[in-house]
Order: structure tokens, then sequence, then C-alpha cells
């Protein structure tokens, strides 16, 4: 209450005091944060699951400099490169290579000096002289043993390891681009019903019934008057774009409708049960079987990358964080500071992301650490089916093991890769529930 | 929606034959299948596009159609073009076999062409190859009338455009004879149409593949419950004892296990001589003949079943047995439980009487849920081990596209989960007299 009251006579004038408020704050929030980390602490298996967790996405973020069938730095010709960091500038469109390197092997140029990556192939190398299942241990056609496959090589030659890094860049990938999707459309609605509950949402009859109109409108102008655009153009792109008309229509709505409110022309005030409407699509969400409708869905999209696959996973995974979000808030609406922002005449959305929200959001942690686990899965069973391809990962390596059960590394080093980091996310996920726990805490 | 002619994928069209026969015998399929109507109730699209679109029947047509008014959005010049195709067409059918025969050939080509092609490119490319064909003048004296319409027809199209009206939006009611309004009011009188791939009718083929997939369920259910009961009991009664931190752990980890990746691992190592241990089959539920014994087929079976039932149910055992002891362990900490203790009643009775049954509750809502899982949780497994299940069945659908057999599993499943939620809040209800969905008063 103190502190709220403060914050208020400060945005009016005293900018002294803004730093000791920030003070206060950031002292109050390192103390719940401290609590938390505290308690985290205590949990040696989710410490350790975090740590092994730094090391995947630092196999994920620097995947190209750990396997790569181009040389880190070399010297051919009296001239120096640096391949691997070129390679992004001409993916880029910044940068071309010289001639002589545009189409050359790059394990048979003539180097006066090399640095070659820790494993020296990409996933998609083809090794033509130990293609045909390579063990580990058995016998193996390299120079020297910097070119050994050290996990094992496939039918046609890929290197298993330089796949394995390949597979751990998609995995972060997967559980980061379908959980920040995931996340967003939770909260968005997690606070709608949660904050707003059945008898909060107010909102003038004008308002409502230009909103109820933007829907086709938007619809309209968004997806059905390019026709052109979808039929021709890149699918991400033109819905990114017809994404964007629908967004931009509701906001010309709302303003419409803000100026006729100035104005007292709004009509009556009514009252819409946003609690009611938003569990009853999450059930309806739910009851929907995820795995079926995934493999439809890239079915008739007709597209097996990856990416699609990251960005349904994200759309249909958002039921739990937003049930997360609506149970906090239905609590936090009620403590004693919301009270205090509404009086002080906070309009509701500022109370809600400046006061409501930022409290609730710790505990989506929880769900959002068990949603990567079980993106992860999702993903992984789907290279394993052969639905997605493009480019390796665990679930593809897993899936080629079948043809050939002598390749036992094949079975079992992607499988166990799924399982350890799967199962980090899970004990990190278990980790952060008991350290939340207000029961725990003495 | 769905890619693909549903009518070509159902039944081969006759390539043979007049091209009267094979409209009719192409109407004939798209009239059983359904698709020779419009698809929904209404239609809410742009000016541009006829709401009698769906009257052209064949697929192909129709995209292609549907590709020029999104370019050029004049429907009757393209309608007109349309016809003069037509016209054309059926002029050259009716050449006399007196003309060059390959001449005629590479006209017919290149007429038919345009039926499918709608990027003005590929268009002008077909017509300058009709006219070079032209230079033969026999050929020439019997086709430049319909030659000259056709590509006067393509030059209006071309050069009117009216792609003004993809901006005016149109609803057009298409009344109760549409697509949807049938299938839906046939799925729900039982009868599911038939499949894209073999003619067959869905519900035959649904049950059929059925059995097994219950037969798998149910067995993988009765092991879950009939091992997991007891030691979340034992872990609950005998808490923190080595025995119970140890199996805790070790729960944590089965249930962590993808199960793909466990059913890989056992078919590569016990189902091949590779390692020396090809204790069991590798796919399938084994041949057997009519003639077999009772006993041999059961023997046979289980032979075939013991892997997949295995995979199926370990992942929920540990998951049932976590959940059977922290339901005992909370039961364990009631009043009422330290009363039957302090009056001397027997641990057992305790145990078993007291805090057994309340802790079930849990247990019982939790068979209600997994009910509608059964169909995901089998699918792994039926497609690992060839099992001609429901899992296998709708996999199989995907791939093929066989949008009806897809969605007809699509509905069912969603059915089953809200049958299945409804079912565990009526237990849950029943078993927990406290329960109440009577409106609270305030």
């Amino acid at each position: 209450m103190l502190g709220l009251i403060q914050e208020y006579h400060l945005q009016k004038k005293k900018s002294n005091l803004l730093k000791r408020k920030k003070h206060i704050e950031t002292v109050e929030t390192n103390a719940y944060w401290a609590r938390v980390s505290r308690e985290f602490k205590k949990n040696r298996l989710a410490v350790w699951s975090l740590r092994f967790l730094y090391i995947l996405l630092f196999i994920a973020v620097f995947a190209d400099f750990l396997a790569n069938e181009k040389p880190i730095y070399c010297k051919v010709g009296g001239e120096t490169y640096f391949p691997v960091i070129k390679a992004y500038g001409v993916e880029l469109g910044l940068d071309e290579w010289p001639k002589d390197l545009a189409t050359a092997n790059w394990y048979e140029l003539d180097y006066e000096a090399v640095l070659w990556a820790p494993i020296p192939y990409s996933a998609k190398t083809i090794d033509f002289k130990n293609n045909h299942y390579r063990s580990p241990f058995g016998p193996q056609r390299v120079k020297s043993n910097k070119f050994w496959h050290w996990l094992g090589t496939d039918e046609l030659g890929h290197d298993i390891a330089a796949g394995m890094i390949s597979g751990t860049r998609t995995a972060m990938l997967v559980g980061i681009i379908a959980m920040t999707i995931a996340t967003i459309l939770g909260i968005f609605f997690g606070a709608l019903a949660g904050f707003w509950g059945d008898d909060r949402f107010k909102v003038s009859r004008l308002r409502f019934c230009l909103n109820i109109l933007a829907i086709p409108i938007g619809f309209f102008y968004g997806f059905k008057a390019r026709p052109l655009a979808w039929y021709e153009g890149n699918f991400g792109s033109e819905l990114f774009k017809s994404l964007g008309i629908l967004l931009l229509t509701f906001l010309l709505f709302n303003g419409i409708a803000f100026l006729f409110e100035r104005a007292k022309r709004g009509g009556k005030i009514i009252t819409i049960p946003m609690d009611l409407l938003v569990m009853r699509f999450i059930e309806i969400m739910n009851s929907i079987p995820a795995l079926l409708l995934l493999l439809s869905i890239v079915a008739i999209i007709n597209d097996q990358s990856i990416i699609y696959v990251m960005i349904i996973i994200g759309f249909i995974r958002w039921t739990s964080i937003a049930r997360f979000i609506r149970s906090e808030l239905l609590r936090v609406r009620r403590l004693e500071y919301i009270e205090a922002a509404e009086a002080l005449g906070l309009s509701k959305w500022k109370t809600l992301f400046r006061h409501a929200i930022p409290n609730a959001l710790t505990p989506v942690l929880i769900s959002i650490s068990f949603g990567i686990a079980g993106a992860i899965l999702l993903e992984a069973f789907f290279s394993f089916l052969g639905i997605t391809n493009g480019d390796v990962t665990w679930g593809s390596i897993l899936k080629t093991a079948r043809r050939y059960p002598s390749a036992w590394w094949l079975a079992v080093l992607p499988g166990a890769a799924i399982f350890m980091t799967v199962t980090i996310f899970n004990l990190i996920g278990d980790g952060l529930s008991n350290a939340m726990n207000p029961k725990k805490v003495k | 929606m769905a890619p693909g002619d549903p009518v070509e994928q159902y039944e081969d069209v006759p390539i043979y034959g007049s091209k009267a026969q094979r409209i009719r015998s192409y109407k004939r399929t798209a009239q059983k299948l359904g698709v020779d109507r419009p698809l929904f109730y209404f239609q809410f699209s742009s000016a541009a596009y006829p709401d009698t679109l769906y009257r052209v029947t064949n697929y192909y047509e129709r995209e292609t159609i549907k590709r020029l008014i999104a370019r050029y959005g004049n429907w009757e010049l393209i309608q007109d073009y349309w016809h003069k195709i037509h016209e054309m067409e059926g002029k050259i059918e009716k050449l006399p076999d007196s003309l060059d025969r390959n001449a005629v050939i590479k006209l017919r080509q290149n007429t038919t062409d345009l039926f499918v092609f709608h990027k003005p490119q590929k268009i002008d490319k077909a017509f300058k190859n009709i006219n070079a064909v032209l230079d033969n003048k026999a050929l020439y004296s019997a086709i430049y009338k319909n030659q000259k319409n056709l590509a006067d027809a393509y030059q209006k199209v071309v050069s009117e455009p009216s792609n003004y009206k993809h901006y005016l939006p149109k609803f057009a009611w298409h009344g109760l004879d549409n697509q949807y309004h049938i299938w839906f009011s046939n799925f729900f009188t039982g009868h599911f149409g038939y499949s894209y791939q073999d003619n067959q009718k869905i519900e035959t083929k649904i049950w059929s593949h059925l059995r097994w997939t219950l037969l798998l369920n149910i067995l993988a259910l009765l092991i879950v419950f009939s091992i997991s009961i007891p030691i979340g009991v034992y872990s609950a009664v005998y808490q923190d004892s080595w025995l119970d931190r140890w199996g805790s752990l070790g729960l944590f980890m089965l249930y962590s296990l993808p199960s793909f990746w466990i059913a890989t691992l056992l078919i590569i190592f016990f189902t091949t001589p590779e390692y020396g241990m090809d204790w069991f089959p590798t796919y399938g539920l084994g041949d057997v003949s009519e003639n077999d014994s009772f006993w041999d087929i059961f023997w046979m079976r289980a032979y075939h079943l013991v892997l997949p039932v295995f995979c199926m149910s370990y992942a929920s055992l540990a998951f049932v047995s976590r959940q059977m002891r922290g339901g005992m362990i909370e039961v364990f900490q009631q009043d009422y439980i330290r009363t039957a203790r302090a009056k001397g009643l027997l641990e057992k009775l305790v145990i078993w009487k007291h805090t057994f049954r309340n802790a079930l509750f849990p247990i019982i809502t939790l068979v209600a849920s997994i009910f509608p899982g059964l169909l995901a949780g089998s699918l792994v497994i039926e497609v690992i081990f060839s099992i001609p299940g429901m899992g296998k069945l709708t996999i199989d659908a995907i791939y093929a596209r066989d949008w009806p057999v897809v969605y007809t599993i699509l509905m069912f499943s969603a059915l089953m989960t809200m049958i299945g939620i409804l079912i565990a809040d009526l237990l849950y209800a029943w078993a927990d007299p406290r329960v109440s969905f009577a409106k609270k008063e305030k």
C-alpha cells in the first residue's frame, strides 16, 4: 500500500524519489527471487539439471562451430579465411565465396594452416569412405584420428556426432519457439479469464458490437481479399501480413469506439462473462487430441518443414499456461495492492500489466518448463515417424536405427539425448514448483 | 480444404473410353462422395468469386478457375474463356482421322493443358504451341475458328481485369444441401462415408481395427493398475525408507523414458539375432489359420503382445503409482487416521480400510481420464510394432490423405475425450460427497 501511494506521487513529480522507489522495488523482488533460488538450490537434482541445460544451450548456440565440414580458420593460397563465419555472411547474402572455394571439397584443399571444428563434419556431410554403418569402435577409413567418427556413421556415411549436435539445436529451438507462442497466448487468455472473471469485464454496447463486426471484416480483408498473394506468396509471410491486417482492423474499430465513448455516445454498459468464455474455449481445445490434430494439420499444410510443427505445438499447448495464469490472477486480483491501484484511479489495463501480471508470472515458469519437455518429446516423435523432414534431428536418427539392428549407436544415443533433455526440463520444473510452493518455505 | 482430388483418389477415372464416358464416371463418383455440393451452409467471400463455383465438378478445373479469378477478378469473362476451351476440346475430338495424327495429339495436349494452367507465362506458351501446330493447312482450316475465339476470350480476360471486386465482401446462402451438413448428419446417424483408399465403408474399417486397440489397452490398463496400486500403497506406508526413495527415483526415470525409444531399443536388442537375444517377434500379431486350436491362437497372440503391452504400460505404471502414493500420504495426515490409530485399530485395518479406500478416489477419476488417451497412447506402439489397430489406421490414413477416415477418427477421439471428462466429473462427485456441481449460494 505504502509503496503504491509513493509511486503515485512519484509519477506526478519528484524525480529523486523515483530512484528510491526503484530501489525498494528491486529489493522486494530480489527478496522473492532470493527465496525461490535459495529453495531451488537445495534441490541437488534440479541444480544439476540446470547446469546440464546450460551445456545444451551452449551446444545449440555454437553448433556450427562444434561440428562443421568447413574449417573454423584456414589459410589457402596465401589468403586467410574464417569459413564458418563467412558461411553466415554468404547465407545472408552479404558475402560471396571466392571462385576456387565455392565448389571446393573442403577436405581436399591444400591448406597452409588450418583449424578444424572439434567434429570436422556437418550433419549432412556424406563420408563415402565410411558409409554403411561404421561402428565408433570398429575400423574406419580416416586420414587421422582428427577425422574419426566418434559416434559412428549411418548408411550413407553421415557423422552421427554432427547429427546429434544439429539435433540439440533443433530440440532447443522447438522448446523456445513453441513455448514463446504458448506463453504469449496463455498469458493473454489467462489474464482475460482470471483478472476480469465473470463479472468485471464491462464494455459499452457500441464497442462490443464494433468488435463483433471487426471479426468478419478483419478476416475478409486479411485472408479473403488477397487470394493471389495467398496462392503465389510464401505461406509464412502471407500469414504474418494477414494477421497484421486483422489486428489493424481491431485497433481501428476500437479506436472508433474510444472516440464515441469519449463523446458519451457508447450506449449502455454490458458485462461479458470472460472467465466462462475462456474456460469453455480451453475445454474445447483440450478435447481435441493434440497428436492427431498436429498430424492432420501438417498433412494439410503440405509442408513438412519443422518450423510449422513448432508453431502448431505452440498453438496447442497454451491452455495449461492459461490455466496457471488464471488461477494465479484469481488470487492476485483480490490482494490489497490491486484494490489500491484501482482506488488510485489506474485503468484496468494498466493495473493488469503493471501490477497483476508481473506478480502472477513466476508460477508460469513451472508450466513453461514442463511444456518445453513435452514439446521436445512431440517433435522427436514426429521426426521419428518421418512426418517432418529436412534437418537432422534426434528423432530422425532414431528412425534410421530400425533399418539396421546391428548399429546400436543409432538407437541408443539419440534416444538417450531425448530422454536426458526431457528429464532435465521435468526436473527443473519439479524443482521450481517445490521452490515456489509457499507451504514448504519455513 | 484438404489437398488433392478426392474423386481421383477414390476411383481411378478410366483413361480409356470416350471423353463423355470419363466425365460421366467422374460425376458419378463425385456424387457418391458428395463433393459436388457447396462446402458449407453459407459462403463469405469476395464479390469476384461466383457462389456457383461448386458446379464445376472437376477438382483441377475448379482450382484453375479459382486462381484465374484471383489474378483477374472478372468471372464472367473467365467463364466465357472456359466455355471456349471446352468447345475447342470438343472440336478436336471430332476431327477426322485423315489429319496428321501427331499434330492432333499435340494440339489436344496443349488445349487440355489450358485446364490446369493459370500463370500467364504458361498459358502464353500453350497458345504459342497451338499456333505452331496450326501451320498445318488442313488442321488450320478445321480448327481456326475455335482457336481464334479462344485466343480472343483469353485476351479479353487479360485486358479487362476487375480486381476491385476482391475488396467487396459478398455473402451467399447455400441452404442445407451442403457437404458439411450431409457429413455431419450422416456422422450422427452412423454413416461415416467411404474410405478413399479401398472404397470400404469407414464403420467396418474402424470396427476391424478397434478390437486390437481395445485389447492392447485393456491388457495394459489391467497390468498398470494391478502393479502400481500395491507399489503406491507400499511406498506410502514405508515412506522415506530407502526402497521408497530409490523406487521413487526409478519410477520418475521410467516416466520420462520416451516410449518410442524404449520400443525401438526392445526391437533392436530382443527381436534380432544380432545380440544373441532373439526372444520375441518383431512385427505384427503372428499368422494364425482357422484350423488352429484356441490355445494355439492364444499363445501366438500373447507371444506377440508381450513387448507392445510392456511399452504401453510402463509409463502409466510410474504415473499411477506416484498418484497412489501421494493420495495415501495425504490421507495418512488426516485427523481420522490419527483417531483410528489412537483407538488401537490394527495397522492393517487402518491402511486398507480407512486410508486405502479414501486414497482410491483420485485413482477412480484417473481411470476416466486415461480412457480418452487410449487412442493416442497406443498410436506410437501400434506404428512401431505394426499392429493393425486404430493408431496404425490413423497414421496410414493421414499418409494416404484419406480424409474421411481421418475426420471420423478425429471426431471420435474428441467425443471420447469429452465423455471421459464428463465421466471423471461424475465419478468425482459420486466418490466424494463433498463435491457438488450445484451452484453455490453466496
